[in-house]
C-alpha cells in the first residue's frame, strides 16, 4: 500500500527567512514559485509598457532599435519561460496534494531543486543585461542563424541558452513530480474519476512537459555547441541546416502553448462549478478534451512553418483545424455548466468570463491562422502578435488572476478585497482589449512586428497610439491587483476553511494548510468531496 | 489496468499511428523522428508501469476505502526542510556558466554537484 505516508512529528511552522529558504514543503514551494512568476510578470511588463511607449508615435527615438530587440526578447522569454508556464506550476505545487489528499509530493527535495534551478535560470537570462553587448536579442525563438554567434556577438545570447535550459529541466523535473504523485499517492477513494479537474488538467500538462521539452534542451545544446565549441549543426555552409532548429523549437513551442493553456483550463474549470452553483458539466468529456488537445498539439508544431515552403501545410493544417474540436468541447461544458446556474459574479468568477471571452477570440484568430493562405498573408504581422495575446494574455493572464483571487484565501488565510477586484477586473479587461484588438487591423494592415518604429502610414500611428494607451490603462489594473495584496495582508477579513462553498478537497483543511496537509479527511466518493461533505443528503441523491 | 498505464498506452499508441500518418504524408525525417522518438518514450514509461505495477496496490485506487482504512501504512518520512536542493541548484548553475565563462568555475561546479548527490544519498537513509 503506497498511499499514505506517516509523517514524523514536526515542531510549530516556522517562518523565518531560512524556512523558507531551506523548505521541501509542496505549499511553500507553490507560493515561492507563485510570487517569483509574477516578479518576473512585473519585470516583463514593465518591458511591455518601455516597447508600448516606443511604438505609441511614429519615428521615435525612445529606444535605439539593439535595445528594444534586447526588450522583446526579454519580454518573450520572461513572459513564457518565467511567468505564465511556471505560475502554473506553482499553483499545482499548492494544489495537487490537496486536492487529491497528499501531505506532500512524492519527490519533495527534487521539488525544491526544481524551483531553485527555475530562480537561477531566470536570473541568469536577465544577467544578460550587465555584460559589454547587453542581453539576448534574437527573440524568444531565437532561431538560428539569428542567435549564432556570428550574427549574436555576445555573452547575453549564451547566458539566454543557459538560463532557459536550466528553467527547462527544472519543468522537467517538475512534471515527473507532477504525474508520480497524482498516480501514487491519492488518499483513499480518490479514484483517478475523482481528481478535480485541475489536478487532471495538470497530469496532462506534465506529459507534455516530459515530451516536448527535451527537444528544446537539445536544441538549445546544440546551439550551443555552435557557439561555444565551433559547431554547424545549423550552418548550411558546413551541412548544416536552420529548419532543423525551427523543427526541434517548435516541437517545444507549440505543446509549450498548451502547458500555458490547459492548466488555465482547469482553474476555470474549478472556479465556474463555485460560482455557478451547479456540479461541473460533463466531467469526462473536459478530462478527455484536456488528452485529446495534448495529443494533437504534438502534431501541430510546423504550422508555425508555413512559410519555410520546408514543411507539409496540408497535413499541419487538418491537425491543427482539428484541435478546435476538443476545445470547443470544453467551451461547450463550461457554457453548459453555468447554464441556469445560479451565479454569484465575484472577483474569480468576473476574471473567468473575461478568460472565456478573451481566449474565445485568440481561439477563433488562431484557426484563421491554421489556414496556410491566410498565414501566409498575416505571418510575422501584428495580427500573429495579436492573437498569441488573447491567448496567452486573454486567456492565461485572466485565469492567473481568477486562480490568484480563488486560491489566495486558502493560501494566507485572508480574503482579497472584492471592490478592488472588480476594479482591477475592469481595468485589466478593457485595457487588454484596447491593446490588443487594434493590433489585428495593424497586422491587416501590414505592419510586421518586432520593429522598432513605423512610417506614419494609413491608420497605424492612431492604432499604435490606442494600443499603448490599452497597455496603460492595463497598468493601472495590476496596480490595483498589488494595493489588494497590501491592504488584505494589513487588514484582510479571515477567510475560514471554505469561503466559497467550493467542491474539492482542499476547502476541507485549514486556510493556510497546516505542514502536511490534514488532520483528517472527508469520506471520498465522488469528484466533489467538499460538497458531499457538506450536504449529505444530496450527495446521497447524486449517487 | 491501472487509468495511468492505459494513459501511456494509448499515448503512445497515439504517438505510433501519427509518426506513421506523418511519415507516409510528408515524408520528412526530422519530425518523423521527433514523433517515433515521443512514442518509444512513452513505451518505456509504459513498460515500466507495467512491471512496476505487480506488486502496486494504491488506496486511491480503491473508491469505497476511507482513511481509517489505511491507518498504520508507513512509507516513510516526508522532511519538510532541506538545506541541499538550493545547494544542488547552485552547483549546477555554477557548471552552466563556468562552460560561458570559465572552465575551472564548471570543474568547481562538478565537484559541488558530487558532494550534493552525495549529501541526498545519506539524507535518504
Amino acid at each position: 500500500m503506497t498511499a499514505v505516508a506517516r509523517t514524523a512529528p514536526v515542531a510549530a511552522t516556522r517562518n523565518d527567512l531560512l524556512s523558507w529558504i531551506t523548505t521541501t514543503d509542496h505549499k511553500r514551494i507553490g507560493i515561492l514559485y507563485i510570487c517569483t512568476s509574477l516578479c518576473y510578470f512585473a519585470i516583463a511588463g514593465a518591458l511591455a509598457l518601455a516597447i508600448r511607449t516606443q511604438l505609441a508615435v511614429p519615428g521615435n527615438h525612445l529606444l535605439t532599435p539593439h535595445v528594444y530587440n534586447e526588450l522583446f526578447t526579454l519580454h518573450g522569454t520572461a513572459m513564457i519561460f518565467l511567468f505564465v508556464a511556471p505560475f502554473a506550476l506553482g499553483l499545482a505545487n499548492f494544489l495537487i496534494p490537496l486536492q487529491i489528499g497528499a501531505p506532500d509530493m512524492a519527490f519533495p527535495r527534487l521539488n525544491a531543486t526544481s524551483y531553485w534551478m527555475f530562480l537561477f535560470g531566470g536570473i541568469i537570462v536577465f544577467s544578460g543585461v550587465a555584460t559589454n553587448e547587453g542581453a539576448a536579442a534574437a527573440g524568444w525563438t531565437a532561431y538560428a542563424p539569428l542567435s549564432e554567434i556570428a550574427v549574436s556577438t555576445g555573452l547575453g545570447q549564451d547566458l539566454w541558452i543557459v538560463g532557459v535550459l536550466m528553467v527547462s529541466v527544472a519543468s522537467i523535473l517538475t512534471s515527473i513530480n507532477f504525474v508520480t504523485t497524482v498516480f501514487i499517492y491519492r488518499a483513499p477513494g480518490m479514484t483517478m474519476w475523482r481528481i478535480p479537474i485541475f489536478t487532471w488538467e495538470m497530469v496532462a500538462t506534465s506529459l507534455l512537459i516530459f515530451m516536448a521539452f527535451p527537444p528544446l534542451a537539445s536544441d538549445l545544446l546544440l546551439l550551443f555547441v555552435d557557439r561555444r565549441l565551433g559547431g554547424h549543426a545549423f550552418d548550411p555552409a558546413f551541412g548544416g541546416n536552420p529548419i532543423l532548429y525551427q523543427h526541434l523549437f517548435w516541437f517545444f513551442g507549440h505543446p509549450e502553448v498548451y502547458v500555458m493553456i490547459l492548466p488555465y483550463f482547469g482553474v476555470i474549470s474549478e472556479i465556474i462549478p463555485v460560482f455557478a452553483r451547479k456540479p461541473i458539466f460533463g466531467y469526462t468529456g473536459l478530462v478527455l478534451a484536456a488528452f485529446a488537445i495534448a495529443g494533437l498539439s504534438m502534431g501541430v508544431w510546423a504550422h508555425h512553418m508555413f512559410t519555410t515552403g520546408a514543411v507539409n501545410n496540408p497535413f499541419f493544417s487538418a491537425v491543427s483545424f482539428l484541435i478546435a474540436v476538443p476545445t470547443g468541447v470544453k467551451f461547450f461544458n463550461w457554457i453548459a455548466t453555468m447554464w441556469r446556474g445560479s451565479i454569484s459574479f465575484k472577483t474569480p468568477m468576473l476574471f473567468s468570463m473575461g478568460f472565456l471571452m478573451n481566449f474565445l477570440l485568440g481561439g477563433v484568430t488562431g484557426v484563421m491562422l491554421a489556414s496556410p493562405p491566410v498565414d501566409y498573408q498575416a505571418h510575422d504581422s501584428y495580427f500573429v502578435v495579436a492573437h498569441m495575446h488573447y491567448v496567452l494574455g486573454g486567456g492565461s493572464l485572466f485565469a492567473i488572476f481568477a486562480g490568484l483571487y480563488f486560491w489566495w484565501p486558502k493560501m494566507f488565510g485572508v480574503m482579497l478585497d472584492e471592490r478592488l477586484g472588480t476594479w482591477s477586473f475592469w481595468f485589466l479587461f478593457i485595457g487588454f482589449n484596447v491593446a490588443f484588438f487594434p493590433m489585428h487591423i495593424l497586422g491587416v494592415e501590414g505592419m510586421p512586428r518586432r520593429v522598432f518604429t513605423y512610417p506614419d502610414t494609413g491608420s497605424l500611428p492612431e492604432l499604435n497610439f490606442i494600443a499603448t494607451c490599452g497597455a496603460y490603462i492595463m497598468l493601472i489594473g495590476a496596480i490595483l491587483f498589488g494595493i489588494n495584496v497590501l491592504v488584505s495582508a494589513l487588514r484582510g477579513k479571515p477567510a475560514g476553511d471554505d469561503p466559497w462553498g467550493a467542491n474539492s478537497l482542499e476547502w476541507a483543511t485549514t486556510s493556510p494548510p497546516p505542514e502536511y496537509n490534514f488532520t483528517s479527511l472527508p469520506p471520498i466518493r465522488s469528484e466533489r468531496p467538499v460538497w458531499d461533505m457538506h450536504h449529505p443528503e444530496g450527495a446521497r441523491a447524486s449517487r | 489496468m491501472t487509468i495511468g498505464l492505459r494513459l501511456f498506452l494509448s499515448s503512445m499508441t497515439f504517438a505510433i499511428a501519427i509518426a506513421i500518418a506523418y511519415w507516409f504524408i510528408a515524408h520528412e525525417i526530422a519530425g518523423t523522428f521527433l514523433l517515433g522518438f515521443m512514442a518509444f518514450a512513452l513505451s518505456v514509461i509504459a513498460g515500466y508501469m507495467i512491471v512496476a505495477e505487480r506488486e502496486a496496490d494504491v488506496w486511491g485506487d480503491q473508491g469505497s476505502a476511507n482513511q481509517s482504512d489505511a491507518a498504520g501504512q508507513i512509507v516513510g518520512t516526508y522532511s519538510i526542510r532541506s538545506p541541499l536542493p538550493i545547494w544542488a541548484a547552485l552547483a549546477i548553475s555554477l557548471i552552466l556558466l563556468g562552460l560561458i565563462v570559465s572552465p575551472t568555475m564548471a570543474v568547481l561546479g562538478l565537484l559541488a554537484v558530487l558532494a550534493v548527490s552525495a549529501l541526498f544519498i545519506v539524507q535518504s537513509r
